[in-house]
């Protein structure tokens, strides 16, 4: 590398080191902190590991649980979407494209509370089946339950979920795939065994990208989930803005990343397996 | 058979896309109508949310800081980015890849974990909380983007013409300003209008990092908090807007597809 790019580079450099390894690295040492009288005292303990794992276990196993679920779901229909848009949408599909970038970068809490006015007890949905006399009560099902969790983040990281997809579809070539239908090959061999191992990097990208998003979020079991739907990060936020415990909510959130690329790893393992050779 | 299928998987192509925009549809709708619920039957349509909505100090104060902060970090990132990928674009292929997957890390994290290490990291350097830690913090996450879009347009730059420049006497300095921006500019004003994009839109790392005051979407946050006042469609509708417009305007400048 040249003096000159070493130079161009730096600017970059210097963001991601200082406001993003920094602060990251910072965290990781303040987990192993403890606090007394409301003040940081430096230590090396486990304790706040542990505590993670006695006290926040429940919330912990229903985060990842509920994560996977979002990022098969979410991952499932991107990888639809994008086959549509690559293979079936003809000129249709810059179209689709263009929909899904423009919902991706606008709107994170406008999705949500749209989500919540849709699905509440006095929302959208009721009063349109109330209206349309399908109901005679609105229905409370909508709403507070991890299923409504489910629908909102998928919605949110649906986009999110194509593009990485949908780039890896864009290498399948067109001319493999009339190779191997020239060959012989029947639909859904040529969908195993050309398309399917071309785009798995996508699709595992996809999967890992949305997991670790949904099991983050904080915002969605707060506005959607009710009271007996708290993630993991609900607890996290909690030990920054009421607690001010922050060696824990440190440690809960490093606890949370790993089980999150734990999951990820193990998911990926499953779907080696399971594909056919 | 095929016909059934093709058919098949337009319609469920069709059905994602509204599944995609209804609820912001839905948001945009009863933003414009005159319900004191968010619900049907929609009884007129009317601006007076907007008008509630204008009336009141705190949401322009809001708005304010909202520019402010996207503005300053559309400028700054499009600059640093731009550079690093004008950089990148001049290394091997592999090396600029890892440095592309090294940069881009941290968008692949939940922005809460961004958010808290940010917050603590600040407090302990006793850097005092306000738009401009917003905007650091903001920094971050929109970095990578600018550097991905205008990498890719790099990517098959032909260089032809900057080392015609330099053959016939210009400086590095001379030659990007007159060669190499004008070919790129569009792009760059389209990384610009994703980063503000994002930092407008951003609600968690900007509700850890800055301390008092508001934006748009802490704003409207603190509303839903509190009671679901239709006013929020009306602040959506406005965040959506700036947000999508600032989209579709940087997709047609860099035609960048993903």
């Amino acid at each position: 590398m040249r003096p000159r790019q070493a130079a161009m580079l730096a600017p970059a450099a210097a963001v991601f080191a200082v406001l993003f390894v920094a602060p990251f690295a910072f965290l990781f040492v303040v987990s192993f902190w403890r606090v007394k009288t409301f003040k940081l005292r430096p230590d090396f303990t486990f304790d706040n590991y542990a505590d993670t794992f006695t006290k926040y276990l429940e919330p912990l196993v229903f985060t990842m649980a509920i994560g996977f679920a979002i990022a098969t779901l979410t991952t499932a229909l991107a990888f639809a979407f994008a086959y549509v848009i690559r293979f079936k949408a003809g000129r249709h599909g810059n179209a689709l494209l263009v929909v899904t970038l423009v919902t991706l970068f606008g709107g994170y809490l406008v999705k949500i509370y749209a989500w919540k006015t849709i699905l509440g007890t006095e929302g959208i949905l009721n009063s349109a089946l109330l209206a349309l006399g399908l109901v005679r009560e609105p229905l409370t099902i909508f709403i507070y339950n991890p299923g409504a969790v489910v629908v909102t983040l998928t919605h949110f990281l649906l986009p999110l979920a194509v593009l990485p997809i949908y780039g890896s579809l864009r290498g399948v070539r067109d001319i493999t795939l009339e190779a191997a239908r020239d060959l012989g090959a029947r639909p859904a061999r040529v969908f195993l065994d050309v398309v399917l191992p071309q785009c798995l990097p996508g699709v595992t990208a996809a999967f890992a990208f949305c997991f670790l998003i949904a099991a983050g979020d904080y915002v969605t079991p707060r506005y959607v989930g009710g009271p007996y739907t708290s993630m993991i990060g609900n607890f996290i936020e909690g030990q920054f803005s009421l607690k001010f415990d922050w060696p824990s909510g440190a440690a809960m959130a490093f606890t949370m990343l790993g089980a999150c690329l734990a999951c990820v790893a193990v998911s990926r393992a499953l779907l080696g397996l399971a594909r056919p050779r | 058979m095929t016909a059934v299928s093709n058919a098949l998987w337009r319609a469920f192509g069709a059905l994602v896309v509204a599944l995609m925009l209804t609820p912001l549809a839905l948001v945009v709708l009863f933003s414009f109508t005159d319900n004191a619920l968010t619900n049907f039957p929609i009884e007129r349509f009317s601006t007076r949310w907007f008008r509630t909505l204008f009336e009141r100090a705190e949401f322009w104060k809001a708005f304010g800081n909202s520019l402010t902060i996207a503005g300053s970090v559309a400028v700054i990132s499009s600059v640093v980015g731009t550079l690093a990928a004008l950089a990148l674009a001049r290394l091997g292929e592999r090396l600029a890849n890892a440095a592309l997957v090294t940069l881009c890390f941290p968008v692949m994290l939940p922005a809460l974990v961004i958010g808290i290490a940010l917050l603590v990291f600040f407090n302990k350097t006793g850097v005092p909380f306000s738009l401009a830690t917003v905007i650091l913090g903001h920094l971050v996450i929109t970095q990578p983007f600018v550097i991905l879009i205008v990498y890719a347009r790099m990517v098959g730059f032909d260089y032809a013409a900057v080392d015609s420049a330099r053959d016939l006497g210009a400086s590095p300095w001379v030659a990007f300003w007159t060669v190499t921006f004008p070919m790129v500019s569009t792009t760059v004003i389209g990384a610009a209008l994703i980063a503000m994009a994002i930092s407008l839109d951003d609600f968690i790392i900007t509700f850890f990092t800055i301390g008092g005051g508001n934006t748009l979407p802490t704003y409207i946050w603190g509303k839903v908090r509190t009671y679901l006042d239709p006013s929020i469609n009306a602040i959506g509708t406005i965040l959506l807007a700036l947000t999508i417009a600032s989209t579709v305007l940087a997709l047609r400048l860099s035609r960048y597809r993903g």
